[in-house]
């Protein structure tokens, strides 16, 4: 019938156009594979690869930070974090308000934030374990954990100033984590992760993170402690706005400690006001007030321009400079260098300050630090304020003389403390001792620091560390005096200057009190600053305290031997008067013990003339028979003084009227005449000092204890 | 009649051969997912279809044609019955339960259409205005039915098996350049004048509620699959594309992205060619039936088999707007290989019935 078909009109006849229409959409069909498998190919797999993969940045374990004993100051948790993936949340309302329920959220909020969000979204960043579990336990669909490394701060408030704190991606926003983020950081791995459409991971490609390293601080945590709380609890008693503690080591500039406060606590940054974040010791600037005349008497010594029993006329309280008069804050007749400085007599210094006329005055300012960062790794060092001579007015080298018109950190100030206790040498202070990576190393490298740099004579800081005792002893800060100890220090009140005017504020303050212990060869310098104290607030009676307390504290801790007797009875009555009777001639034996006893007993005398008795006696009761006078036709036996206190080999040597030599603090190690040898009144004896038997080699090669 | 050696052992050749690549297919997307055990559906379903069309194919397809009043007036009873009681799923109304199995109607339905198509045009010696209108209601009265289930994508479908049939049938070209450009003229200004909510609704029914972020993205995703695919594939279960189920639901009517991103240009170059010849062969029957209406069933087959595959294949290059229509023997779906291979059937018979005559 195909003929048939054909004739009727078979339906096939038409059928060319359909072929052809069939075989135009083949070739367009063809023609658009071939451009998306062939032309497009590389752009649409790339498109493929972007969709169907994350890259996760895997942030390495950040390093530790240790104190200098290697307890951990700042560590890392592994804790989790809550994320959902919407789509596969079945029933928003109900697990929102679960979850809000479990971390304290606001379940409306909650919701909003996941009906809004487009596939992913973060419930909660780095709960606590316990939210963790709950939620694990909650098994909700469409919740995920992920692991993320959170700082904690195991020592809560310690340090939290200089640590610094980290943010929620895990960079370091303050203190060292800031300045050394890079290292403690590490290298972020990468993480490619291969996606399903939703969400869900396919396979994971890894690379693996560089963790950071670790970093071993100066600090010792116990100091650090000691010098929080008492920074803590002299800030309560004053209600100081500000405060500060530094403890140097003076010979190597390492920091012991470095206290702040207000304090905050790194591992609850939300509820730390933004102003306690900031690093009072070496951010915030203060007026140095009468704690710069270290300064200026020990350029004037150094410059030979004064000796420290040079008598200076301090007319009486008043001073003109540039025509401005200058009031001293009490009337001063004729004083001593020394008096000068104990009684912080400000016309005192500005005579001597003239002396040295500006250009000299500046090189030492600028010599000690002042004016510039002393590069410590900390982030938002400040360089203080000061202005070269140029700008000076009149009156300014009046000022400054006396720590006005100058703004220091208090690491500048302690470091002018440090510099005068490690005979005229400054070290930039520090705080890092060693780094590592991974696991603690077994044996931490020699810690080298650097030579320092020489800024007075080592004479001239010996005299001036003397001047000091003067200050605690008989000057404006008795209450520095320790138990066992030899004290130099120095205090400072300064007016604030107001905020935005060029006027001193009348009853804004900055109290200091810097103090050398002990004072032959100081293990430690301790300086205090509190800002705006309310009632009493000058050095002497605000700071001074506390530097008593945390020294008491440290001291024995540190294993400092004590350089003077304790004495129970004593220690009411002023440990250092020395016995009221002494002979003449053993006041030769030793410079200081002269000015010391000769001051004493001219004020027992004055103190006697006028009738009453001083308010300390300087007859300690058990002490009355103890002075010896010396029998110059016979030569005495040289004891042998291995193992005792430098006070004990000091009067030893007064007993027997020589001139002793004695070098280093802590307890005798050698001497320069053999136990037993005949000496004479006179005769010079050197007598090694040292803290520990391991050193005592090094200090003996040199009277100035090398640097370390 | 001329027994098995009649058959059409080379078109069902190649009918498996597409089959088997689907099966393959199916397995691979749906391995490790919801649907898993698609693939061993499907093999279930090829059975059932073989079945099927053997039955088919020893009925004369006289019987059908015969019968083409009863079979469209059943038809649309059950298409009436899907929208009265059919289960939902996706949110459309298709599916009829019997024995347990998911029977679209609408796939049936397009069996009966082909054979009423056949029935009148082979009876026209040549195509009034009147024959237009009457196929137009006689087809449009289905079309209608499943378009309010809603599935206009499978609505479309039933229209260029009566065009091509009145085509085929004697339409004179004055005749088709006028419906030509009536369609050309209406349908712009048709969709013109919806409202804005027509428009989201007609775009819904286009897009059935399978896809969760509008078309858009399945036509993106089906972009970058067959992209992906390159010259010579990614490989049987390769394709991240389909195995991150960044395809949705590509065992159904994205399969030839899958095996696009899968098997490569070759393996597209060799799907394609395998249909052109399954094409060829099916005009060939076309031309050796015994009788025009044998001639205009074979015909209507394959109009339309070339519909699904050109609309398809042109949605998964993005040509074409997502439309729920499958690919033939490829995509998984019960209803749509049991009337497949029903169709086959009736092929078959006109094929067996060649030399009858």
């Amino acid at each position: 019938m195909a003929g048939n078909a054909a004739t009727n009109g078979n339906p096939i006849r038409r059928a060319w156009l359909l072929q052809a229409l069939l075989l135009g959409w083949a070739l367009l069909v063809w023609g658009r594979l071939f451009a998306l498998q062939v032309l497009d190919h590389h752009a649409l797999v790339q498109k493929a690869r972007r969709q169907q993969s994350r890259l996760v940045k895997v942030h390495p374990e950040r390093g530790l930070i240790y104190d200098r004993h290697l307890h951990p100051l700042a560590m890392s948790l592994q804790v989790d974090s809550v994320f959902a993936m919407t789509r596969q949340v079945a029933h928003p309302r109900a697990e929102a308000s679960a979850l809000a329920g479990v971390l304290g959220l606001d379940s409306r909020l909650l919701l909003a934030r996941l009906r809004a969000a487009h596939g992913f979204c973060w419930i909660a960043r780095k709960i606590t374990p316990d939210q963790s579990r709950r939620i694990h336990a909650l098994n909700l669909p469409g919740i995920y954990f992920q692991t993320e490394s959170k700082r904690f701060y195991p020592k809560q408030r310690l340090a939290a100033q200089l640590l610094g704190y980290v943010g929620m991606d895990g960079k370091g926003l303050g203190g060292l984590e800031l300045s050394l983020n890079r290292e403690l950081a590490g290298r972020a791995g990468r993480e490619l992760i291969e996606l399903d459409a939703h969400g869900r991971p396919l396979q994971i490609v890894e690379r693996m993170p560089q963790p950071g390293r670790s970093y071993i601080l100066t600090l010792d945590q116990n100091l650090q402690y000691v010098a929080q709380q008492e920074l803590d609890r002299g800030m309560q008693a004053t209600h100081a706005m500000r405060g500060a503690v530094i403890i140097e080591r003076p010979q190597d500039g390492e920091l012991l400690a470095v206290a702040g406060a207000p304090g905050f606590n790194p591992n609850h940054l939300n509820r730390a006001s933004p102003a306690a974040l900031s690093d009072v010791a070496v951010s915030d600037v203060f007026e140095p007030g009468s704690t710069f005349k270290l300064v200026t008497l020990s350029a004037a010594l150094n410059e030979g321009l004064t000796h420290p029993n040079q008598i200076i006329n301090c007319q009486m309280g008043a001073i003109r400079v540039g025509g401005v008069l200058i009031h001293d804050h009490k009337p001063f007749g004729d004083l001593s260098v020394t008096q000068i400085l104990a009684q912080s007599s400000d016309v005192g210094a500005i005579k001597l300050g003239l002396r040295l006329g500006k250009r000299r005055l500046y090189r030492y300012i600028r010599a000690y630090g002042f004016g510039r960062r002393s590069g410590i790794s900390l982030p938002g060092e400040s360089a203080g304020i000061l202005r070269p001579p140029p700008q000076w007015s009149g009156m300014s080298i009046g000022a400054l003389s006396m720590g006005q018109e100058i703004a220091a950190t208090p690491l500048q100030v302690a470091s002018l403390f440090s510099t005068i206790a490690d005979n005229g040498v400054y070290h930039a202070p520090h705080l890092l001792l060693d780094n590592f990576s991974g696991a603690l190393p077994a044996a931490l490298p020699q810690f080298l620091s650097s030579p320092g740099r020489r800024i007075v004579r080592a004479r001239v800081a010996e005299q001036m560390r003397m001047m000091m005792e003067q200050v605690v002893l008989n000057g404006t800060a008795p209450q520095a005096q320790l138990a066992g100890y030899t004290v130099g220090g120095k205090t400072g009140t300064a007016q604030m200057v107001m905020p935005g005017a060029h006027a001193y504020a009348r009853n804004h303050y900055v109290a200091w009190f810097g103090g050398l212990v002990p004072l032959n060869n100081p293990a430690v310098v301790i300086l205090v600053v509190l800002e705006n104290p309310i009632g009493l607030h000058d050095g002497g009676t605000v700071c001074a305290p506390i530097f008593h307390r945390i020294a008491e504290r440290i001291l024995p801790y540190m294993g400092v031997p004590r350089d003077l007797p304790l004495q129970p009875g004593l220690s009411e009555a002023g440990l250092h008067d020395p016995p009221a009777d002494f002979h003449p001639r053993t006041l030769a034996a030793s410079p200081s013990a002269f000015r010391r006893e000769a001051e004493q007993a001219r004020k027992l005398l004055a103190s006697l003339a006028r009738g009453s008795r001083p308010a300390r006696s300087p007859v300690p009761a058990g002490t009355g028979n103890s002075s010896i006078v010396l029998d110059y036709s016979s030569g005495e036996r040289l004891p042998d003084w291995t193992g005792r206190s430098v006070r004990d080999v000091a009067e030893d040597c007064q007993r027997l009227g020589l001139d002793p030599l004695l070098i280093g603090s802590g307890l005798a190690r050698r001497q320069s005449l053999p136990p037993g040898a005949a000496v004479h009144a006179g005769e010079r004896v050197e007598i090694d000092f040292s803290r520990s038997p391991a050193t005592s080699a090094v200090n003996s090669a040199s009277p100035i204890p090398p640097a370390r | 009649m001329g027994q098995w050696r009649d058959f059409d052992w080379y078109l069902l050749g190649l009918v498996l051969m597409v089959s088997i690549l689907g099966v393959l297919e199916i397995y691979t997307s749906t391995h490790g997912t919801r649907f898993a055990g698609a693939a061993g559906r499907q093999v279930f379903y090829i059975g059932l279809a073989l079945a099927v069309m053997f039955l088919f194919s020893r009925i004369s397809y006289h019987r059908w044609l015969a019968l083409s009043h009863w079979l469209y007036g059943v038809c649309l009873l059950a298409l009436a019955g899907v929208l009265a009681v059919g289960q939902t799923i996706f949110h459309s109304r298709r599916w009829i339960p019997i024995a347990g199995i998911h029977l679209q109607v609408s796939e049936f339905a397009k069996l009966v259409i082909i054979v009423v198509v056949a029935r009148y045009c082979s009876e026209l010696r040549r195509v009034t205005w009147l024959d237009i209108v009457r196929l137009g209601v006689l087809v449009g009265l289905p079309m209608a039915l499943v378009a309010l289930e809603p599935d206009l994508g499978t609505a479309l479908t039933y229209a260029p098996i009566a065009a091509v049939g009145l085509f085929l049938g004697g339409l004179s070209w004055r005749q088709g350049a006028a419906l030509l450009l009536l369609a050309l003229l209406v349908l712009p200004v048709g969709w013109h004048e919806l409202k804005p909510y027509q428009k989201a609704r007609l775009e819904n029914f286009m897009n059935p509620s399978t896809d969760p972020l509008g078309r858009g993205y399945q036509l993106l995703q089906s972009k970058i699959a067959v992209g992906s695919g390159g010259f010579w594939g990614q490989g049987q279960g390769r394709g991240t594309q389909v195995q991150g189920a960044f395809l949705p639901v590509s065992q159904a009517d994205f399969i030839a992205a899958a095996y696009a991103e899968e098997r490569g240009l070759v393996g597209v170059f060799v799907l394609l060619g395998l249909y052109f010849l399954i094409l060829m062969r099916l005009l060939a029957d076309a031309r050796t039936a015994p009788d025009r209406a044998g001639g205009f069933l074979v015909v209507g087959v394959a109009v339309l088999l070339a519909f699904h595959i050109a609309v398809n294949l042109g949605m998964v290059v993005g040509f074409m707007p997502v439309t729920g229509i499958p690919l033939p023997f490829m995509s998984s779906g019960g209803s749509s290989l049991l009337f497949l291979f029903a169709a086959l059937g009736v092929i078959m018979n006109v094929h067996m019935r060649r030399l009858v005559n």
